[in-house]
């Protein structure tokens, strides 16, 4: 079963991210919102109403596979996809996206000519071109180069600003973070975060010291209070067992090197993601971990 | 509805604007035309080279008449009678005294000659081929070639032959063969069409004779335009919805349409490749007969007949073949659907001599009514027999009409399933179930 007793709510106007291990159903989910896969139980409500095909019309989809005619000419294709949602001044707006994402001279070539980041470029305009009220990306920055990630970033933020809700779901913790004002966890189905950062991160607590030092992680390890540590090369995490003091924990590793800085935090959405669907999550539970 | 046009036209669009679709619709009538030219012109390239043939006659009677037809045949008709050129071959009968003790050998022999290029043929007479009935020798006559088969001199040998024998049994009988010159002349039977009457002069037209043109131009080249119309609007379908399918373009074209309206742009889009084809190749097959004299023949009545055919069967089809597209995952698959899904349009062409042949026969009818066959089979009839009851072609088409609403249907059932379905292989039971249970 891909999506089990699901149920969430997104708010107008945010963005709204879908988080979750490979094969949670993050895609089938998004899949349902836009009738494309029936639920066998329950009910998907986009703008207050009951999921119908017409609906679909103010609802731009990004797939996670790119799906444009290799041999249709860019402008040709972006038009297409923006006039079967029956957008207006598609015309316009396909001018407007390609000048802003450079593809102007792009504009008369044939998909099939294009790079790979391009064509992701290309099958964002055709998600927004018809302005949709609610567009929804299925992993949008997989695959860019920093620069177009940052291009594609600020476009999304610009169409929030609009008045345009966005759910994308991604992998990169960090766009996550920094992105979203809401965040969806899904694992095996089931919703297990679903918040804000910071609500979710209170969830947890201060339970975490980010330090730098000198030896790095050698010196990190069997230290009395810490649960885990995670390795990040120039810093280290470490999660503080319950009842202990991170004082403690600090005084312990100075004892034992150069300590050039810490800071006592919340865990990163990388941690939480990691406690919930890592392979410790997994044993507690009883699972295989994998190979 | 706009959407399922959007969808229509992108789908004719991408495939009218293409090289292929433009050489293809130029080259099909330039290869039919070149290929009809080419006949005419090679039909005059004949092998001039003289042939020479064995007799071997053992009933000791046809050798020298055959020698004799074969010098007067030389003499009228190797050498044009204007030019002076030679344009057929002379035949130049060799008579071969038979061999008693050992005729096989002497068979070897002669094949052997052939074989060197020294004769192009020989021929066995055996002894009794006088009075067949009553011989207690052999009666037969054999023709040894290369290609035997299809020799046309073997055709000829015929004709010199038998009349020589006739003329031999009546001179038995006590006929004198001389009192009537044309004791042997040969009258051809003419193909004359049917005569009518005129509704408005009140007259009756004279059935005028009917050519080999005209016996084939509306029967067969009209079911071979179906033919080729269909495999341009129709066919392609499977491919095309497969890639669509296997390249996420579906995923995201549905996020905009429903499946149904998704098939029916492309099965619309499909009618709309062929229809522009079809005017293409009417419209200049019409203006070209006017041109070249040949008005009289082209089929008026049947035109009307051939566009509503034609569209339904692109409708019927191009959803079939859709929802079968819709199944497959990738080109291998679609590849191993295309026999089945190609035999709706291939077994007409398999009949097609029968049905000409035979166009009233219990067979051809019962076949030009089954819904799958009768565009092409029910307008090669209508085009043969013109006094066809007029209830066979009305029931073909309301066949074909219910029959399209349930291929529409099914289809669409399974498109609905099958575009959405990855990994799934497309057996035959799976199509069934979806298209039983959605």
């Amino acid at each position: 079963m891909a999506v089990d007793d699901l149920a969430l709510d997104v708010p107008r106007g945010s963005v709204y991210g879908f988080i979750g291990p490979n094969g949670s159903g993050k895609t089938t989910t998004l899949r349902m919102i836009m009738n494309i896969y029936y639920p066998d139980a329950g009910s998907i409500r986009v703008f207050g109403e009951e999921v119908r095909g017409a609906s679909t019309d103010r609802v731009g989809y990004m797939p996670e596979e790119r799906g444009l005619y290799r041999r249709m000419k860019v402008r040709d294709i972006l038009r297409f996809y923006g006039e079967l949602k029956n957008g207006d001044g598609v015309k316009r707006e396909v001018d407007d996206w390609l000048e802003r994402f450079d593809l102007v001279d792009w504009a008369h070539k044939k998909v099939e000519t294009l790079s790979k980041g391009m064509a992701q470029k290309v099958q964002f305009i055709a998600t927004v071109v018809s302005r949709p009220e609610l567009i929804i990306l299925d992993e949008p920055f997989t695959g860019l180069d920093p620069v177009n990630a940052d291009v594609l970033r600020e476009a999304v933020l610009e169409l929030q600003a609009r008045g345009s809700t966005v759910i994308f779901s991604t992998h990169d913790m960090n766009v996550a973070e920094r992105m979203c004002d809401f965040i969806f966890m899904i694992f095996k189905g089931r919703k297990v975060l679903d918040g804000t950062l910071a609500s979710i991160q209170d969830k947890y607590g201060s339970d975490t010291i980010r330090i730098r030092t000198e030896h790095g992680l050698s010196v990190c390890e069997d230290v009395d209070g810490v649960e885990k540590v995670t390795d990040f090369g120039k810093t280290q995490e470490l999660r503080v067992g319950r009842g202990h003091d991170p004082q403690e924990i600090v005084a312990t590793i100075m004892a034992r090197t150069r300590v050039d800085g810490f800071e006592l935090t919340r865990p990163s959405l990388h941690e939480i993601f990691v406690r919930i669907a890592g392979p410790e999550a997994r044993n507690e539970a009883g699972e295989v971990p994998d190979a | 509805m706009l959407k399922t046009l959007r969808i229509a036209k992108r789908e004719y669009l991408a495939t009218v604007k293409t090289k292929g679709f433009i050489l293809g619709l130029v080259l099909a009538p330039v290869l039919f035309a070149g290929s009809a030219l080419a006949m005419v012109l090679f039909n005059d390239q004949v092998d001039t080279r003289d042939k020479v043939i064995a007799v071997i006659d053992r009933s000791g009677l046809v050798a020298d008449a055959l020698f004799e037809a074969a010098e007067t045949r030389n003499a009228i008709a190797v050498y044009d009678a204007e030019s002076g050129e030679k344009v057929r071959a002379a035949y130049v009968v060799r008579v071969v005294e038979p061999d008693e003790m050992e005729p096989d050998r002497q068979l070897l022999e002669l094949s052997d000659q052939v074989r060197e290029r020294n004769l192009h043929a020989f021929v066995a007479i055996d002894e009794g081929v006088l009075h067949p009935r009553t011989a207690s020798a052999g009666a037969q006559i054999d023709y040894y070639a290369e290609n035997a088969a299809l020799d046309d001199i073997r055709g000829w040998l015929e004709r010199p032959i038998n009349s020589h024998l006739r003329r031999l049994r009546l001179v038995e009988a006590g006929v004198d063969t001389a009192a009537s010159a044309d004791m042997f002349d040969w009258v051809g039977v003419a193909p004359m069409a049917l005569a009518s009457l005129d509704p408005e002069t009140g007259e009756i037209s004279e059935g005028r004779r009917s050519s080999e043109l005209e016996a084939v131009l509306a029967p067969l080249i009209l079911p071979m335009l179906m033919f080729l119309l269909i495999m341009m609007g129709a066919v392609p379908l499977l491919n095309a919805v497969m890639e669509e399918k296997s390249q996420r373009i579906a995923e995201v074209v549905l996020g905009s349409v429903r499946p149904s309206q998704f098939m029916a742009g492309k099965v619309l889009g499909g009618v709309a490749v062929s229809l522009t084809a079809a005017s293409v190749y009417l419209f200049g097959g019409v203006l070209a007969l006017r041109e070249t004299g040949y008005a009289e023949f082209i089929p008026y009545r049947m035109l009307p007949w051939f566009v509503i055919y034609m569209v339904m069967a692109i409708v019927m089809l191009g959803a079939i073949y859709a929802a079968f597209g819709s199944a497959c995952n990738d080109p291998t698959e679609a590849q191993s659907l295309m026999f089945p899904a190609m035999l709706p349009v291939m077994i007409p062409m398999f009949v097609m001599v029968p049905v000409l042949r035979e166009p009233e026969s219990t067979f051809s009818t019962l076949m030009s009514l089954f819904p799958l066959f009768t565009p092409m089979l029910m307008l090669m009839r209508q085009a043969v027999v013109q006094s066809m009851p007029a209830w066979q072609p009305w029931l073909g088409l309301f066949g074909m009409l219910v029959f399209t609403l349930l291929a529409v249907w099914g289809a669409g059932r399974i498109f609905r399933v099958g575009i959405l379905m990855q990994g799934t292989p497309p057996k035959v039971g799976n199509i069934i179930r979806w298209a039983l249970h959605g």
